[in-house]
């Protein structure tokens, strides 16, 4: 007895939530009238839609409902023209939620021939790079010609990163498209978190123009063989430099690495808060990145002839000390700084000289954000005494989730952006190249007279000094640590290294 | 129908009506936690191409006790929570017993001294970084117009990170512990303390043989309260070193963090993070000791 009574109440129960979660789902196909109006002499639909909604432009939805209830009910009006209603009707108002819903789903966007993917809804998650500027004034073009609509989801570095790969592990397919780091790509590709795009580029060769796009450039998304993401921002690191300041000391820019290490010493007066070099010290991505950019320059690798991490290698602990040598002569706050604020350092005119990607050199131009305009130029990034030139490259490619639906839409939209027209306005609001017509449009040149040097980086570019292994981030957690430690002191360079190489060859059995 | 049989009916019916709120906590707590102690025993890194999710056993939880960089997490975790903790209660049982009076002066500095709580611990962290910083920081600006050298500044220099990051808990939270000793205090009886007076007791004999021993129950609360919260610190560390300098400030709370979303490597943090939940549940389980003790 007490069993039944026991099963009867969970079932009730059940019911009960059962019947909580399909109402809600009825909701969604099935017209509810919040009330009912009774049409009187001198009544119209604007009249009532302003009455119940405060939207005259609203009628539409009043009598979309009262149709759909006629349908099944006709005891409810049949209107069939919005401008004729008789009094004695009985009309359907849906409650203000169900006429908005109703109203957007009439407005809806439907594909035609020439925008085959209008009403298409893209995310993309951006990392908040200065190309950001790019994307926020060619979207709304881009929506514009195809009616596809593009949400952004502006993210930090290890935020856009993180957020990413809890993406792609659950499926869950939130972005549509991505920017994705150069660095990543290893680690995407061998685990097809992004979709390839070879059968795209070949079904679409004929306009992707792609023999115009730098070579180097493709390392933003290739992997044995194959494209995981299509490339969208190539950058070149080059040597910023104080024009001013290295007139005044009667120098020329620094050609090796050995000149830029004597110069930064030079040019350093601690006292007045004015030092040589901005680095990037704090601790993770940052200054692990930066260390791998001067172990390219001295012609080190962070792998071995057969593709294993040699990171304690006694080239690199040399390089290292090199590097700990520069930051001897970079404002003391160098050991924490991100990209950030290396770049405020350089733009507040508190260092000559700096390294970095040549995308921020637009902005020292820009008096809202530097202190230093007109004043600074760029060379060739220094390498090393008798090392043939190889300049670092970098940036980010654009992928499509493997899991989106949308994936012939998202393609469009890369498609359109790597246009060599569009690829014009991508660099003139902060975007950067990939296209050799670019580097070398006579007009862009005219604004941008640093481009002939970006050309030269970009056709001497490495874009694997970074090693683009699926194993990536490990090597970059322990050199993060490791060069950071090595850097406040904690340990020494051998130490550093080797323990930096103990991780990484844990982490990877 | 017996008196038993229908006392049980009622139980059940009980069960049924807590069943919504069981279903939540079963799902919000007990499947993620049982989850989080199955895969501990697995190899299961999500972002490994190969990735098998083999049965390795209690192999994760002998690599990080043998892992220097979780050595070195745990005895990170336990300076910052002997640092923070100690400074907080007695810092916090000073302020309880200077603003005590009930003026109105103490009333508005009370509540002033309550801020800092009111703040999302990862701004108060962003807050304190700007303020650490070395170039542009207002601290260290201070510091070098009285001629410290602030080098690295005081986020970036090894000796001085941890210390500079504790600070950061002890501002936050001493006036939790403020609050919970005023409330101690108001509760206490007036009338051993009048005794005393006519026994010739000083002040400070009364506080320490009185005041203190009194006391005792609302200071254990705090104790084992911030213990419990101070081990598992997270949010200020993120903002303000990301463990850093070398691994100055890396607590066992990031370092999980870094394990769990940087490398996805799911399977060691899960062990790592039930290590740390065996300790915080050690010290929760005193706290209810201790709290029932004081209701007898």
């Amino acid at each position: 007895m007490e069993k039944v009574k026991k099963i009867a109440s969970a079932l009730m129960i059940l019911v009960f939530l059962l019947s909580l979660i399909s109402s809600q789902a009825l909701a969604q196909d099935e017209v509810v009238c919040e009330s009912e109006v009774v049409v009187q002499a001198n009544d119209w639909l604007s009249k009532l839609a302003d009455k119940f909604y405060g939207d005259i432009l609203a009628y539409q939805a009043i009598a979309d409902a009262t149709n759909a209830k006629a349908a099944s009910d006709d005891s409810y009006a049949a209107i069939q023209d919005v401008n004729i209603i008789e009094p004695g009707w009985k009309l359907c108002i849906p409650s203000a939620e169900a006429a908005g819903v109703l109203i957007e789903a009439a407005q809806a966007k439907t594909p035609t021939a020439e925008q085959p993917f209008a009403g298409t809804e893209l995310t993309l998650a951006t990392m908040t790079d200065q190309f950001l500027t790019g994307f926020r004034y060619l979207i709304p073009k881009f929506e514009e010609e195809t009616g596809i609509t593009i949400v952004l989801d502006e993210l930090g570095y290890v935020d856009l990163y993180q957020k990413l790969t809890a993406d792609f592990v659950g499926h869950t397919a939130n972005y549509d498209l991505m920017t994705m780091d150069i660095v990543w790509s290893g680690e995407y590709a061998a685990n097809r978190y992004t979709l390839p795009l070879d059968d795209f580029m070949a079904r679409d060769e004929a306009e992707l123009q792609l023999d115009d796009i730098m070579p180097v450039a493709w390392t933003l998304g290739e992997w044995e063989g194959k494209h995981w993401a299509y490339p969208l921002a190539g950058y070149a690191n080059v040597l910023n430099y104080r024009k001013d300041v290295l007139a005044e000391a009667g120098v020329e820019p620094p050609k090796t690495q050995q000149e830029l290490l004597a110069l930064a010493q030079q040019l350093t007066d601690a006292d007045n808060d004015f030092y040589g070099v901005a680095l990037l010290g704090a601790k993770g991505p940052a200054v692990a990145q930066d260390y791998m950019a001067w172990v390219q320059q001295h012609g080190g690798a962070i792998l071995d002839a057969d593709g294993k991490p040699a990171l304690n290698s006694a080239e690199n602990v040399e390089i290292l000390e090199f590097f700990g040598e520069l930051f001897k002569y970079a404002p003391p706050g160098a050991t924490d700084y991100w990209w950030d604020q290396r770049e405020t350092a350089f733009r507040t005119g508190n260092v000559a000289m700096m390294e970095g990607w040549s995308i921020a050199r637009a902005g020292y131009e820009d008096s809202d954000i530097s202190s230093v305009v007109g004043n600074v130029d760029v060379a060739k990034a220094p390498v090393t005494e008798g090392m043939d030139p190889k300049y670092g490259f970098g940036g980010w490619g654009i992928g499509i989730n493997a899991d989106s639906e949308n994936s012939e839409a998202a393609w469009e939209f890369i498609k359109w952006l790597s246009t060599p027209e569009i690829q014009k306005e991508w660099i003139r609001h902060d975007g950067a190249p990939i296209r050799r017509s670019t580097l070398e449009d006579p007009e862009l040149n005219k604004e941008y007279p640093w481009f002939p040097i970006l050309l030269e980086s970009f056709e001497k570019g490495d874009g694997d000094y970074r090693p683009r292994i699926p194993q990536y981030s490990m090597i970059q957690d322990a050199l993060g640590t490791a060069v950071n430690g090595y850097l406040v002191g904690e340990m020494s360079a051998q130490d550093a290294l080797d323990q930096a190489q103990a991780q990484v060859e844990a982490a990877m059995q | 129908m017996s008196i038993s049989r229908r006392f049980k009916g009622k139980e059940a019916n009980y069960l049924l009506l807590l069943l919504p709120l069981l279903i939540f906590v079963f799902v919000i707590a007990i499947y993620p936690l049982a989850f989080s102690f199955f895969i501990s025993f697995f190899k299961y890194r999500l972002t490994d191409p190969d990735q098998t999710k083999t049965f390795v056993g209690l192999a994760n939880y002998i690599t990080a006790f043998k892992d220097p960089q979780v050595i070195t997490a745990i005895s990170n975790t336990l300076v910052f929570v002997a640092g923070t903790v100690i400074i907080e209660m007695l810092f916090g049982l000073a302020l309880a017993l200077l603003l005590a009076a009930e003026t109105r002066t103490m009333r508005i500095v009370r509540s002033f001294l309550l801020m800092p709580m009111a703040i999302t611990p990862l701004v108060v962290g962003l807050i304190w970084k700007s303020l650490y910083n070395a170039d542009f920081g207002v601290i260290s600006y201070y510091l070098k117009q009285l001629g410290v050298d602030v080098g690295h500044g005081p986020l970036g220099e090894i000796s001085v990170a941890m210390p500079a990051v504790m600070l950061i808990d002890i501002w936050q939270w001493t006036p939790l512990l403020m609050v919970i000793f005023l409330a101690g205090l108001k509760s206490l009886p007036l009338e051993p303390f009048d005794a005393a007076r006519v026994d010739g007791a000083s002040r400070w004999q009364s506080f320490w043989y009185i005041t203190l021993p009194m006391l005792k129950p609302a200071l254990l609360i705090g104790l084992l309260m911030r213990t419990v919260q101070s081990f598992k610190v997270f949010d200020i560390i993120y903002a303000t070193t990301s463990g850093g300098p070398g691994s100055a400030t890396t607590v066992l709370n990031y370092h999980i963090f870094t394990v769990g979303m940087t490398f996805f490597n799911m399977g060691y943090a899960a062990a790592l993070a039930n290590i740390l939940l065996v300790i915080v549940a050690v010290l929760s389980v005193l706290y209810i000791i201790v709290l029932e003790r004081q209701q007898i």
